[in-house]
């Protein structure tokens, strides 16, 4: 091409810097057939357009074209390159659509806000459900037993007297006999599990399930529940639903995931703040686990001829032992009333009824709403 | 190539001329690319990450006008997914080495550390052979053996730490020895100590080695400069704490027993953490990335041209308020403006002095062939770790 020549209809004047020197060159820039031509004093280069790296459209900013061996092509007036580019045919990739376009990116918000809601009510707790399944009963037994051996490092050997243990533990076995038969008449093996019971300064009136199947239930929970079996039996047969749940897994999963996410879209302004959404989120996978597990107790109490009922007295204890404290757990002559001294509070105080906070952090769902459920199981 | 006769001698006046330093981009503009990014992330599950940082990185470039050009990002996203796999790769290595046993663990930390300023050096050598200006590439000139060298104390004095936290024993009811408590008492007052010296040998090694053309930085501010910027965030940390340690002994003596410095310390107590956080991170923070700002780069520079950086910390604290509030307010979504703003501020604040033409600097004699240009990020020192 002549350098003389007069600029095609395409042609865009643009500065062009060699690769060798910061010293600007006036051209003429023209795309046609694939290749980028460049036309001016002292200089005429051919170069084939896929080679170079094109400038996205934005809306401010010079536009600058990395030349493929070294040198750049620039331009000031970002609407003349980006009408030279169009009329050359150049496409724009849907990204740089998406961006430049309010609209894309009011539904690209959408759209973020849809795929993290639905990922985290469906697509995560199912993908935790898909990992717990094909997780090995080996490796689940190992973080088991690593967990139990530091719980054990906080609890005591249990301060009951042999008989009511043995109490505890025949009614117990009891129930998950029969719930064993009845599950494997449906077809369905239960996981197996073991029952341990502990004394703890703690943690208190408790059970917790482990993974690998170990169930512990405190000293203080058998007193609380002055040793009525029925209803310990169904404090167990809420642990034995997380323990066929799998949900110790399934939680390790969810945090972890959502940890993973959260840092991705928060941590760059701040470690701290990205672990709100974490702690809502395990709170609310942990409510739907207790939910899950409380169906589960109720199968188990119907398929030992127990009624759903007895719950609702361990939750009317459970409200007995925030008024009264200590006191209650202190053994009572037998026939006696209750010892609790305290006078039943007004339940004016915010704290008490969990209020605004409470609702987003907790890790159970409230008590009248667990024990409405039980009541309700327990008519139909 | 063909237009060897266009090549002009770097002119011999000798006028100061002062080259601004423009910020054009927009956060209206950044949130658009921004929430792209997050959406393409979200649905990747995080692979689209280095396409995503390559756009960001671009966006931010494109819009830092040196004397009204812009900078030029050239990083290859495959290249960068590399790298990032990499790092990646160790990381998961290191966390299951130290859960695997004690030994293992120091193995890999060991590994790790050996690695490390290979890494660090890299990812400068990265950033700075993707960055051109008016068609010239910038150099990173650091020997590898420097960045090793650079790193000898920050091990020396972090080893002892390292290697006596493996005295103390597993079960928290068995106390430490003294002797180990006494050692990691001193090993820690003596990286606290060093800390400036430390810092100020990074920056030493990272500033004397940058280079565009025939110009290569030097840097010329001293260790002492260092010291007396870390004074003033000392004295105010160690007097927060100070009084902190004076609230929790007087209340102690008065209430006379631990119930009653408990029951004081419940509702007292977060307030002071909430406290401490919001002035280290509206206040301290703001007043040392100004201040270091303005040491840095005044001090950068070479017989030919130099940075001036004027970066005023009232302006800073005042973003930094205003972007942390609006960040809250909009629950996150104002981090991008917040971004775009903070750029602004920070890059307007510095220009450039000069005598030289910096219209007519030539590409280094020594530079590889232009075709190679591209390949320089591919070698394996070369790879983005996204430091």
């Amino acid at each position: 091409m002549d350098a003389s020549a007069p600029p095609t209809p395409q042609a865009l004047t643009v500065r062009y810097f060699d690769g060798r020197s910061s010293h600007p060159h006036e051209v003429q820039a023209s795309l046609g057939h694939g290749q980028l031509h460049l036309t001016g004093p002292g200089v005429d280069r051919t170069i084939e357009a896929r080679r170079v790296q094109w400038p996205e459209r934005t809306r401010r900013g010079p536009r600058v074209a990395q030349l493929p061996e070294g040198g750049s092509l620039q331009c000031d007036d970002g609407a003349a390159w980006d009408d030279w580019v169009r009329a050359a045919g150049h496409g724009e990739s849907v990204v740089v659509r998406l961006q430049q376009s309010w609209r894309g990116v009011l539904a690209s918000l959408l759209l973020l806000v849809a795929v993290s809601a639905a990922g985290y009510v469906w697509g995560l707790p199912w993908a935790a459900r898909a990992v717990a399944d094909r997780f090995p009963d080996s490796v689940e037994n190992q973080i088991g037993d690593t967990v139990l051996v530091q719980v054990e490092e906080f609890v005591k050997p249990s301060q009951l007297s042999a008989q009511e243990q043995q109490a505890i533990e025949q009614a117990w076995q009891r129930v998950l006999r029969a719930h064993t038969a009845a599950q494997s008449a449906r077809g369905v093996a239960v996981r197996p599990s073991r029952l341990l019971i502990r004394h703890s300064e703690d943690i208190g009136p408790n059970a917790l399930a482990l993974p690998g199947g170990t169930m512990l239930l405190t000293d203080d929970m058998a007193r609380l529940l002055q040793h009525d079996t029925d209803v310990i039996a169904g404090v167990l047969a809420h642990e034995l639903g997380h323990v066929q749940h799998r949900h110790g897994v399934r939680m390790l999963v969810q945090v972890g995931v959502l940890g993973f996410v959260t840092s991705t879209l928060w941590g760059d302004y701040s470690g701290v703040l990205a672990t709100v959404p974490l702690w809502l989120g395990q709170a609310h996978y942990s409510r739907e686990a207790e939910r899950e597990a409380d169906a589960y107790s109720v199968t188990v109490l119907r398929d030992a001829g127990l009624s759903p009922a007895v719950m609702m007295s361990l939750f009317e204890r459970f409200a007995l032992f925030q008024r009264c404290g200590d006191d209650l757990l202190k053994p009572a002559p037998a026939g006696s009333a209750p010892v609790c001294k305290t006078e039943p509070d007004t339940g004016t105080d915010e704290e008490e009824k969990g209020g605004f906070w409470g609702l987003g952090f907790a890790s159970h769902p409230a008590d009248e709403d667990r024990t409405a459920f039980f009541r309700d199981a327990a008519a139909r | 190539m063909e237009s060897n006769e266009n090549r002009i001698e770097p002119s011999m006046d000798t006028t100061v001329r002062r080259l601004p330093i423009e910020f054009t981009g927009s956060g209206s503009e950044y949130f658009r690319i921004w929430i792209v990014n997050l959406l393409l992330l979200l649905v990747t599950l995080g692979l689209y990450w280095p396409w995503a940082k390559v756009r960001r990185q671009r966006y931010f470039w494109g819009n830092t006008l040196v004397d009204g050009d812009p900078l030029g990002f050239h990083g290859d996203p495959r290249q960068m997914f590399k790298g990032w796999a990499l790092v990646g790769v160790l990381f998961v290595l290191y966390n299951w080495a130290s859960n695997f046993s004690a030994v293992a663990g120091l193995v890999a930390f060991v590994a790790l550390a050996a690695l490390w300023p290979a890494l660090w050096r890299s990812s400068m050598a990265f950033r700075m052979g993707n960055t051109s200006w008016r068609g010239l590439r910038f150099r990173f000139v650091g020997s590898l053996r420097d960045a090793y060298l650079t790193h000898l104390p920050p091990f020396v004095v972090a080893l002892p730490m390292v290697l006596l936290s493996f005295a103390i024993p597993d079960d928290p009811e068995q106390a430490p020895p003294d002797w180990v408590m006494g050692s990691i008492g001193v090993a820690f007052l003596l990286l606290v100590l060093t800390l400036p010296w430390l810092l100020w040998r990074m920056k030493a090694y990272q500033h004397r080695h940058y280079a565009l053309g025939p110009l290569q930085t030097d840097f010329r501010a001293s260790v002492g400069a260092f010291y007396l910027l870390a004074i003033k965030p000392f004295l105010l940390f160690a007097g927060v704490m100070g009084l902190i340690a004076l609230y929790v002994v007087t209340s102690f003596g008065s209430a006379g027993a631990l119930g009653g410095l408990l029951a004081g310390m419940m509702w007292v107590l977060p307030i002071l953490v909430i406290g401490f956080w919001v002035l280290l991170f509206l206040g301290i923070g703001p007043w040392i990335t100004t201040r270091l700002q303005n040491l840095v780069w005044t001090k950068t520079g070479n017989s030919q041209m130099r940075f001036i950086s004027q970066l005023r910390f009232r302006d800073m604290l005042w973003l930094s308020i205003k972007n942390g509030l609006l960040i809250g307010i909009t629950l996150g979504l104002y981090w991008p403006f917040a971004k775009v703003a903070m750029a602004r501020l920070r890059l307007e604040a510095v220009y450039v002095r000069t005598i030289t033409d910096m219209q007519a600097l030539l590409a280094a004699e020594h530079e590889r062939p232009a075709e190679a240009a591209g390949d320089a990020a591919g070698d394996f020192f070369g790879l983005d770790v996204g430091l």
